[in-house]
């Protein structure tokens, strides 16, 4: 792993006072540009779940880049009381969307818990987690896969029912109980099944190589999505490579304001993705983190370059497919099924209609647009976790918009999987969780299990021009 | 609610009080906590609140209201913060009165065409919840989005289509208003107009948080038109886009809306989050809506157009689509937001001036934003005069605030030089308090004042807005 290791900081340690900003102590603080854009106009305000939620300021995009400038004006500490609102956002970036002045408060949030995080680390059960997830786990593919090994086990063995019978849940927090009922059926991850494969052949005649994403958690909890999204990829001609080297794309840790380690894995993804011309992700919330490296090196150069190279690549699947076209399946899924737009994928990076033409593209879906469809699940990363309550509370709005008569609910980030599993659990519902290439994928296989389809098949999609 | 930590029982006897009248989640009184309101749109004076209080029924308003007034302590009503004028900042460290949890649609009557609303409701909302109907509510300010009805009953907030449908208070048929000593009481009850009596919807719709603090509200809601169709119009040459619009009323049109924006307008609202692709070479462009019964709208249309061209018009044409048309509106309403993609700050003044001196004031303005060295950009209701130069500055350039506040004072002269006023919509607040000389003379601000006191008899509720008085007013303007 060729990568230089400078950038990283470790916690703790005396303040680099050239690049300090008021009470901002740390290198990499927020960036003055940033809220030098805001002009405190509020028409944020209603689409910030928080701000819905409680009806304080301070917990309103326009109260966050308030306080942080407050802090660079030394009107304010980096404490607590900072932190709370700083650590409350969602960062799902419907502000970037509402913000007429665009606003980047999705980056001075991040650049904020850089500063919290190093002034403040994280104590307590919350630190335990926190490190678990973040240091010791989703960097590390191999212990990873050893915790997919061990969730498998837990559901195959039957421990998982006995658990659930024996009550030994009543004892965890309940937000983790509804965690634990909701986790998928592990699969076995696709960097295992390929790893002696250095290119995944197209089905049908091929267009073009892409090189493809597939995540830490993704590959092992979901690995039945990164097979869908492989077998849709090579369906429509496109011949798939895994790099080897790739690796977790970062987000939660930059999220959780743990920058150094978001700059460690984003070099070793820039690395490992460099042969490739097209990054496919399925991931709304890695593809927000991948094309957002160069702002994660907005005070390195060499890097920042290079990160804007990769960022040209990267493309979520529903985009890719959308832009180069791909093969109608004939086959007729007969369901009432809606789109939840994820914000990494609506808000984060503008991709709306794409995965709503896909869907519409099947045969047989009855699609029925739900109200507010861009409007955040409470997943939010691991946010879920560590603010359940807000979370929860976000939750019950998203699935008061979510139609009761849906069979499913179509969307394109694992983390908002989890977190409407949980929903349409707790209220009752019956609607089941898909990722839209699973559907797609299915609509091709019983193409080809009923002889239907083929690659120069008159139906295609025709890429779209330009 | 969400806070990971328990909170600490206040010692302050106040906040204790005030805690226990609102409950403990419903009160900030840290400063951190406070420091995000130590402002609202209008950000160029700012001070801390003693503290914040989040009542959820009109109760909880009267009994806030009565303590602080039984100690002689200043409080003040805020809806969403998106005033222009700093009605909202807590001058004197007042205790806020946020009426954003009191956020619900009442009721409905569409036979007798009414809605009741809580303060806090969203404008937009209400419209939103009543279009399946074919109904909706008619002042739209430019912030509907987020803006509160309690707030634009306060400030009498005008919109884009109020030169045809009137401002805010044409649609307000009744209130519940809490006294500034605490007593509550019905204005217009039922919602019957004009019962008789002194006009007082007339006087609290537009006193700017002065008088009272609006509990629920009694609204007028319109049958939607049959048909609407918008034009927009691009000219090289500012001068004969105002003389279109002076033509287009003289015709006798009374379009539903009537916009305006210039150069450097169009340069924000283009490099903001709602581009329409402007060309980036026009002097002014005019956004003209006509609705409704479909059978005259074709040829108010073409009445428009051909009054354009005969003004050397660059390009006319007319939204093919609601889509498009919806973009063309998207990109003016959120105008004063994306001046923050080409301007770290900015000032929005709000003048009024008769429609027939269009020229002439917009000429002094580039004079004044020539004087000052700041850019201005103009974007406005210009069917009914209403004039919003926007004054573009750094704050963190030493004067530059300085500059942008007597650039902005200077182009309300302009307006009321020529027989205008120094607001139409975003009220006097605390930045134009002494601009209220322009127009007023000091009998006639004592006789509003005096008026004032009947109400507010102890100057508690929201005071230093509004009105100068001759000692208070230069403390303000020390205060920057
Ligand atoms: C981008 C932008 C565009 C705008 N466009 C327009 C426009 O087109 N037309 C227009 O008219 N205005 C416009 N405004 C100004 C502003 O939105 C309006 O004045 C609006 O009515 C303020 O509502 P609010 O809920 O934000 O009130 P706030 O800003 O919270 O308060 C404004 C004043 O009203 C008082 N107040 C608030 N609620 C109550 C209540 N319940 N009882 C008594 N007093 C109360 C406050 O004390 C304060 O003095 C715009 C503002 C922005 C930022
Ligand atoms: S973030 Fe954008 S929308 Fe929000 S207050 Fe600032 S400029 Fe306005
Ligand atoms: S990212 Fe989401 S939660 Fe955070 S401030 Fe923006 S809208 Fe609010």
């Amino acid at each position: 792993m060729a990568v230089e290791m400078k950038e990283q900081q470790t916690n703790n340690e005396p303040p680099c006072t050239s690049n300090s900003l008021s009470n901002y102590l740390w290198d990499d603080h927020p960036d003055e540009e940033k809220w030098a854009d805001c002009v405190h106009c509020g028409m944020c305000l209603e689409s910030c779940p928080t701000y819905l939620e409680t009806g304080q300021e301070q917990h309103s995009p326009r109260g966050r880049v308030h306080l942080i400038k407050s802090v660079a004006e030394g009107k304010l500490e980096v404490n607590e009381h900072f932190m709370d609102p700083v650590f409350q956002c969602l960062d799902c970036r419907a502000c970037t969307t509402a913000c007429p002045a665009d606003v980047d408060v999705g980056g001075l949030i991040e650049e904020a818990r850089g500063q919290i995080r190093q002034a403040m680390p994280l104590k307590g059960w919350k630190g335990v987690v926190s490190r678990l997830f973040l240091k010791d786990l989703f960097p590390h593919k191999n212990r990873l896969n050893g915790v997919g090994g061990i969730l498998k086990f837990y559901q195959k063995s039957g421990l998982q029912k006995a658990v659930r019978k024996s009550g030994a849940l009543k004892v965890m927090p309940k937000h983790l109980v509804e965690m634990e009922s909701i986790m998928p059926p592990i699969q076995q991850s696709v960097q295992k099944k390929y790893k002696d494969v250095d290119v995944i052949p197209a089905s049908s005649k091929p267009k073009a190589r892409v090189a493809m994403l597939t995540g830490c958690i993704m590959d092992v909890m979901f690995a039945d999505i990164n097979q869908s999204t492989i077998n849709v990829l090579t369906y429509n001609g496109n011949e798939v490579v895994l790099p080897k080297n790739q690796t977790c794309c970062g987000a939660l840790h930059v999220h959780a304001g743990d920058r150094g380690t978001g700059k460690k894995l984003a070099k070793q993804n820039i690395e490992a993705f460099r042969d490739a011309e097209k990054v496919i992700v399925n991931a709304a919330g890695c593809g927000c983190a991948l094309k957002e490296y160069p702002e994660l090196f907005r005070n390195d150069p060499e890097w920042k370059e290079k990160a804007e190279e990769f960022t040209k690549k990267v493309e979520d699947i529903s985009k890719y497919l959308y832009d180069t076209g791909y093969e109608k399946p004939h086959s007729k899924l007969n369901k009432r099924i809606t789109y939840h737009d994820a914000c990494h994928l609506a808000h984060g990076q503008g991709i709306r209609h794409e995965p709503r033409k896909l869907l519409n593209d099947i045969n047989g879906v009855e699609y029925v647009e739900q109200p507010n469809a861009d409007m955040c699940c409470g997943s939010a990363g691991i946010y879920n976790i560590t603010n359940p309550e807000m979370a929860g509370a976000v939750l019950e709005r998203k699935m008061e918009n979510v139609p009761r008569d849906v069979e499913m609910i179509s969307m394109g980030n694992p983390g908002c999987m989890l977190q409407m599993a949980i929903g349409v659990q707790k209220y009752g519902r019956r609607a089941e969780i898909v990722h839209t290439v699973q559907l797609l994928d299915w609509a091709y296989q019983q193409d080809q299990k009923n002889g239907l389809g083929t690659s120069d098949d008159k139906q295609t999609i025709a890429a779209r021009e330009g | 609610m969400f806070f990971t930590k328990k909170k600490k029982t206040p010692r302050d006897p106040t906040i204790e009080h005030l805690a226990d009248i609102v409950g403990k989640k419903s009160i900030l009184y840290k400063k951190e906590d406070l420091l995000s309101y130590d402002c609202d749109g209008f950000t160029i004076h700012k001070a801390i609140p003693k503290a914040v209080v989040f009542p959820k029924d009109t109760a909880e308003v009267a009994a806030v209201v009565k303590y602080c007034s039984a100690h002689k302590m200043p409080f003040l009503a805020r809806g969403a913060g998106t005033g222009l004028s700093g009605g909202a900042i807590p001058l004197n460290g007042e205790v806020i009165i946020s009426l954003v949890k009191m956020k619900n649609l009442l009721s409905v009557d569409f036979e007798n065409r009414q809605a009741v609303v809580q303060p806090g409701f969203v404008n937009l909302k209400l419209t939103n919840s009543i279009a399946d109907k074919g109904y909706y509510y008619a002042p739209d300010p430019s912030s509907q989005y987020v803006c509160t009805i309690g707030g634009n009953v306060a400030e009498n907030a005008g919109g884009a289509h109020c030169l045809k449908y009137g401002v805010t208070t044409n649609h307000i048929l009744g209130l519940e208003v809490v006294l500034p000593d605490g007593e509550i009481i019905e204005i217009s009850e039922n919602g019957l107009p004009d019962a008789p009596g002194y006009d007082l919807l007339g006087l609290l719709t537009g006193s700017e948080g002065t008088l009272g603090i609006v509990t629920k509200i009694t609204v007028r809601i319109l049958k939607n038109p049959e048909g609407k169709q918008t034009v927009l119009a691009y000219f090289d040459d500012v001068e004969n886009g105002s003389q279109a619009v002076s033509d287009i009323i003289s015709a006798g049109i009374v379009p539903a809306a009537l916009e305006m924006m210039d150069k450097t307008a169009i340069e924000g609202v283009e490099a903001g989050t709602y581009p329409v692709g402007h060309p980036d070479d026009i002097e002014a462009l005019l956004l003209i809506e006509v609705d409704g019964i479909i059978t005259g709208i074709a040829e108010q249309i073409e009445e428009i157009m051909n009054v354009c061209r005969r003004w050397n018009v660059r390009e006319v044409k007319v939204a093919e689509s609601e889509e498009e048309r919806g973009r063309w509106w998207a990109n003016r309403k959120t105008g004063f937001g994306a001046m923050g993609a080409i301007s770290p700050d900015y000032l929005v003044q709000d003048g009024v001036i008769p429609r027939s001196k269009l020229p002439e004031v917009l000429r002094n303005i580039r004079k004044i934003s020539e004087e000052s060295e700041l850019r201005i950009a103009n974007i406005f209701h210009a069917g009914d005069g209403n004039l919003h130069p926007l004054i573009l500055f750094d704050s963190r350039k030493p004067g530059e605030t300085e500059k942008a506040l007597k650039a902005g004072s200077d182009c309300l002269k302009a307006c009321a030089d020529v027989g205008g006023s120094i607001t139409g919509e975003h009220g006097v607040g605390i930045e134009k308090i002494e601009e209220m000389r322009f127009i007023f003379t000091e009998e006639e601000l004592e006789a509003q004042t005096n008026v004032r006191d009947v109400f507010n008899p102890d100057g508690l509720l929201n005071s230093g807005k509004l009105f100068p008085t001759p000692s208070r007013c230069m403390d303000v303007k020390k205060v920057m």
